[in-house]
C-alpha cells in the first residue's frame, strides 16, 4: 500500500511541529541554566571588586560573603563568584569576557584550579559539550572555537547543533532524566553520599588513578605551556586593569599527601609559577590550607563550612597581599612554600 | 495456548506496522497509512523518547546544570 505525497508531507509537517515546540520549550527551560544565571549576575554586579573564576573547586569553595568579610569590605562592591562546575578554562574565559563587556572592572580576578587544569590541552568532542559547557554553543562560539580542538566531524556537527536549543541545551533534559534514574536506583538502597553537584564518589573519578601516573603527568606537564584560554584569562584580565591571582585550591589531605607532596608536583608548580609570573599573575599555593578531612564534602570539594573558612582566609590574604604581594617569587614550592603562604590562622 | 500465540502474533504484526516494516495493519487495527495526524504524533513521540533518553551514554559526574 502506498501513501500519497500529500499525506507524507502532512505527516512530516505534523512531526516537525512538536519538534519545533520542543526546541522552544528547551530554550525557555534553559533561560535559567547555570551559565545564563551567572551571566545575569554578572550584568547586575558590575561594581564587583573581585571576580572568582574556575571550575567547581572554586565554584563551591569561594563564598562571596565570607571572602568579603575576610577582605574587610561590605557586600556592596564586594566579590562575585562566576565559577561553574564541570567547566573548562574556555567557558571561564567567556564568562570573564562577558562580565568585562557589561562594564565590570574588578580590581582582582581570582582563578582557582586543581591538578593540571592550567596546562592540559583541551580536546573536545560534541558529546562533551553538555551541562555548563553548552555555553560554547551560544557565547562567542566562533571566538571560543579557536581555543579548543574539535575533529572535522565534530566541527560540522557543532555548526549544525549550535543553531538549535534542542541540541545546544540537551544536557538540561538529560540531567532531569539522570536525576530520575538515580532516584529510582536509590529505591530500597542505602542512601549514597551526594551534594548539589552530584554523587560524592563520582568525583574520585576526576583524580588520577595512581601516584605513578600522576608523577608521570607532572613530568609531561612540566614541558607544557599554559593552555591558550588560561593565558587569555591572565592577559585580558590584566588588560582590564585587574590583578590576576591563580590559586592552587585546597585539596583533601589524602589528595595532598598522595599527589601534591610529590617532588614532581613541586617541579610542576615551579613551572606554573614561572609561566604565570611572566604574565604578571600571582600564584597562590592554597593546597595545604585546609588540612582537616572534615573540611571536605567529597574527594575534591570543600564542604560549606570549609568553603566559608577558606574564603575568609583568602579574603584576608588578598587584603594583606594586594598591598604588598610577598608570594610571587619563583622557585618556591611544596610544603615550605605553603607555610610561607599561610601566615594567617584558620578561623 | 493457541490464543496466546495468536495474540503474540497480532502484537508483533501491530508493532511491525507501527515501525514501518509492514504495509498492512493486523486485523482490527484501525489506523490506516493515510491517517497522517496519527503517524505525525506517533513518530513525534518516538523522536521525543529518543531525544530524552539518548543522554544515558553520557558519563554524568556533575549534575548541576
Amino acid at each position: 500500500m502506498k501513501i500519497s505525497k500529500r499525506t507524507f508531507i502532512l505527516t512530516l509537517a505534523g512531526l516537525l511541529l512538536p519538534l519545533i515546540a520542543l526546541d522552544r520549550a528547551v530554550g525557555i527551560a534553559a533561560r535559567n541554566s547555570v551559565p545564563r544565571r551567572e551571566m545575569a549576575r554578572a550584568r547586575n554586579s558590575t561594581g564587583a571588586s573581585v571576580v572568582a573564576l574556575g571550575n567547581s573547586v572554586i565554584g563551591v569553595g569561594f563564598v562571596e560573603s565570607s571572602f568579603d568579610e575576610g577582605m574587610g569590605s561590605g557586600r556592596q562592591g564586594g566579590a562575585i563568584n562566576l565559577a561553574m562546575g564541570g567547566s573548562s578554562a574556555v567557558e571561564q574565559l567567556l564568562m570573564l569576557r562577558y562580565a568585562l563587556r557589561q562594564g565590570m572592572r574588578p580590581r582582582a580576578v581570582i582563578f582557582g584550579f586543581f591538578d593540571f587544569n592550567l596546562t592540559h590541552p583541551l580536546e573536545f568532542a560534541t558529546r562533551d559539550l553538555i551541562g555548563n559547557r553548552a555555553m560554547l554553543y551560544y557565547t562567542e562560539p566562533e571566538y571560543a572555537r579557536t581555543l579548543y580542538h574539535l575533529s572535522l566531524h565534530d566541527r560540522a556537527e557543532f555548526e549544525i547543533m549550535r543553531h538549535f536549543e534542542l541540541f545546544a541545551d540537551r544536557g538540561l533534559v538529560w540531567e532531569r532524566v539522570e536525576r530520575f534514574r538515580r532516584a529510582l536506583s536509590q529505591e530500597g538502597m542505602p542512601a549514597e553520599k551526594a551534594n548539589s553537584m552530584g554523587r560524592a564518589i563520582d568525583f574520585a573519578m576526576l583524580e588520577y588513578p595512581s601516584v605513578p601516573e600522576f608523577v608521570a603527568e607532572c613530568g609531561r606537564a612540566s614541558h607544557n605551556d599554559l593552555i591558550p584560554s588560561v593565558r587569555e584569562i591572565a592577559l585580558q584580565a590584566s588588560a582590564a586593569g585587574s590583578k590576576v591571582y591563580f590559586v592552587e585550591m585546597p585539596m583533601p589531605p589524602a589528595h595532598v599527601q598522595s599527589f601534591y607532596d610529590q617532588p614532581a608536583w613541586a617541579g610542576y608548580r615551579t613551572h606554573l609559577r614561572d609561566m604565570l609570573g611572566n604574565l604578571g599573575a600571582t600564584y597562590i599555593d592554597a593546597s595545604h590550607w585546609m588540612p582537616d578531612e572534615s573540611s571536605f564534602a567529597d574527594p575534591l570539594h570543600l564542604s560549606w563550612e570549609g568553603s566559608q573558612q577558606f574564603s575568609r582566609r583568602l579574603g584576608k590574604f588578598y587584603a594583606d597581599g594586594s598591598a604588598a604581594p610577598p608570594y610571587s617569587e619563583p622557585g618556591v614550592a611544596g610544603a615550605a612554600a605553603s607555610e610561607r603562604e599561610a601566615p594567617l590562622p584558620l578561623r | 495456548m493457541d490464543n496466546a500465540i495468536t495474540t503474540m502474533d497480532w502484537i508483533k504484526h501491530a508493532l511491525e506496522y507501527l515501525g514501518g516494516a509492514q504495509d498492512e495493519p493486523p486485523p482490527g487495527f484501525r489506523v490506516a497509512l493515510g491517517n497522517w495526524w496519527f503517524w505525525a504524533i506517533w513518530w513525534g513521540a518516538m523522536a521525543l523518547a529518543i531525544y530524552v533518553f539518548s543522554g544515558q551514554s553520557s558519563k554524568f559526574i556533575y549534575i548541576d546544570f
